[in-house]
């Protein structure tokens, strides 16, 4: 059994080469036999810790159901210059509305989409899942059983939630977005 | 220059606050005649899009004749209530769309962490930037080395002018007659070097048939071929 400071340390080097979120389970096997769930959590606590205090360029942050080490959002332009590519394409006001719908109600279809933006959302839908923000979740069993869809684990991960529990909820929303949409 | 809209919806909600009325009581007439005046300016709109416009065109002109005549009997449901059901409906999808694109304008720069561990893949890629142009060099000088050693240069053969056979048939004829024949400087004085060698060759073999003897005085000097006696066996002479 290690102790919580090593164990710590073992976390770091794996999220380090793990490149995406690690659910929980993950560690728990790297770490080996004896290591708990409990002692998982306070050893990512550790870790979480060491890098906000030592004012680090990277962050821990739970995101889509795991854990993981990201650059901090503050180096954007640094990155972007030195790894040669345009910024991330914006997501236009038609793709973040259909995103919401979908994300609040899924899973969804089209046609139910469509009906709360009263307009079209085909196009909107298709690039949505080009950009692997949303996935299909099958067909609803209605007349034509036309195809769900729901958001992935790469939305969970782009807007930094760790499940969609994490979501605001519409309240939330509606107070933030007054002074938040404008001014953004 | 009108502000974009995403759609009748988000127009209709435009003109709500900009008229600066309760959603709960939209005086229906006047939000009416600004919608169809709205799209009307939208000259450029498309054909699609022109269609969803003009559903809810449609739609409010149906909800305002409600409210002008108000039918008798039983106790109506207000007519505007689907309407702004709807419009609530699509307000929180608004917010909730600003929200959403504010936090992804906020997580940019956030990538994952992924140090280059050794892949436990079989295709291993090759990291250009670690090669520097003498290694390529040298690969090439390597590459070009095997295959040489593996592809010789053809050999050129000069067609068979001479052979030893026809040679050894040829000294056995002179020595019969000259009896003591000057083999060097005879061999010397072919102008086709193969035909000396030839000659040398047919004049080796007479020597070990028995057929023919050599003499020589000093290193370097004449050697004289001369018949034994013996007779040039017809059997086991070299066809070279």
């Amino acid at each position: 059994m290690l102790e919580a400071h090593a164990l710590a340390a073992l976390i770091e080097a794996v999220l380090a080469v793990a490149g995406e979120a690690v659910p929980l389970d993950g560690l728990e096997a790297a770490a080996g036999d004896g290591v708990g769930r409990e002692a998982v959590e306070e050893a990512i606590e550790i870790v979480r810790q060491r890098h906000e205090q030592a004012g680090s360029g990277l962050f821990l942050e739970r995101v889509a159901g795991g854990v993981r080490l990201a650059t901090r959002p503050e180096h954007e332009g640094a990155l972007r210059a030195f790894l040669g590519y345009r910024s991330k394409a914006r997501l236009s006001q038609a793709a973040l509305e259909t995103l919401a719908i979908i994300a609040y109600r899924q899973p969804v279809t089209l046609p139910e989409i469509s009906f709360v933006r009263g307009v079209n959302c085909a196009g909107v839908v298709r690039t949505l899942l080009e950009r692997k923000l949303v996935i299909i979740a099958g067909r609803k069993q209605v007349v034509g059983t036309p195809l769900l869809y729901r958001t992935s684990k790469e939305f969970l991960v782009q807007f930094g939630l760790s499940d969609l529990a994490a979501l605001p909820t519409p309240e939330e929303a509606e107070q933030g977005s007054d002074g938040g949409a404008d001014g953004a | 220059m009108l502000p974009v809209f995403e759609g009748p919806l988000d127009l209709l909600l435009h003109l709500v606050r900009e008229n600066k009325v309760s959603i709960w009581d939209i005086p229906i007439a006047t939000i009416c005649d600004q919608y169809h005046e709205a799209i009307r300016a939208m000259e450029q709109l498309d054909l699609e899009l022109a269609g969803e416009y003009l559903v809810y065109a449609t739609w409010l002109l149906v909800i305002k004749s409600r409210m002008l005549l108000p039918r008798h009997g039983e106790e109506e449901k207000d007519p505007r209530q689907e309407l702004v059901e709807r419009l609530l409906e699509y307000e929180k999808v608004k917010s909730a769309a600003a929200e959403l694109g504010g936090l992804f304008e906020i997580r940019r720069g956030v990538e994952s962490l992924r140090l280059q561990a050794p892949v436990a893949s079989s295709e291993l890629e090759l990291d250009l930037e670690d090669l520097d142009v003498f290694a390529l060099a040298r690969a090439l000088r390597g590459v070009m080395e095997r295959h040489e050693r593996e592809h010789p240069a053809a050999m050129e053969l000069e067609p068979i002018r001479y052979s030893v056979r026809d040679k050894i048939f040829e000294l056995y004829e002179i020595i019969g007659q000259q009896r003591s024949f000057p083999l060097l400087s005879h061999l010397l004085t072919r102008p086709d070097r193969i035909e000396s060698v030839t000659l040398l060759l047919a004049a080796l073999e007479l020597l070990r048939l028995k057929v023919a003897t050599a003499h020589q005085r000093a290193a370097f000097a004449e050697i004289y071929l001369m018949p034994t006696g013996a007779q040039l066996p017809m059997e086991g002479l070299t066809d070279a």
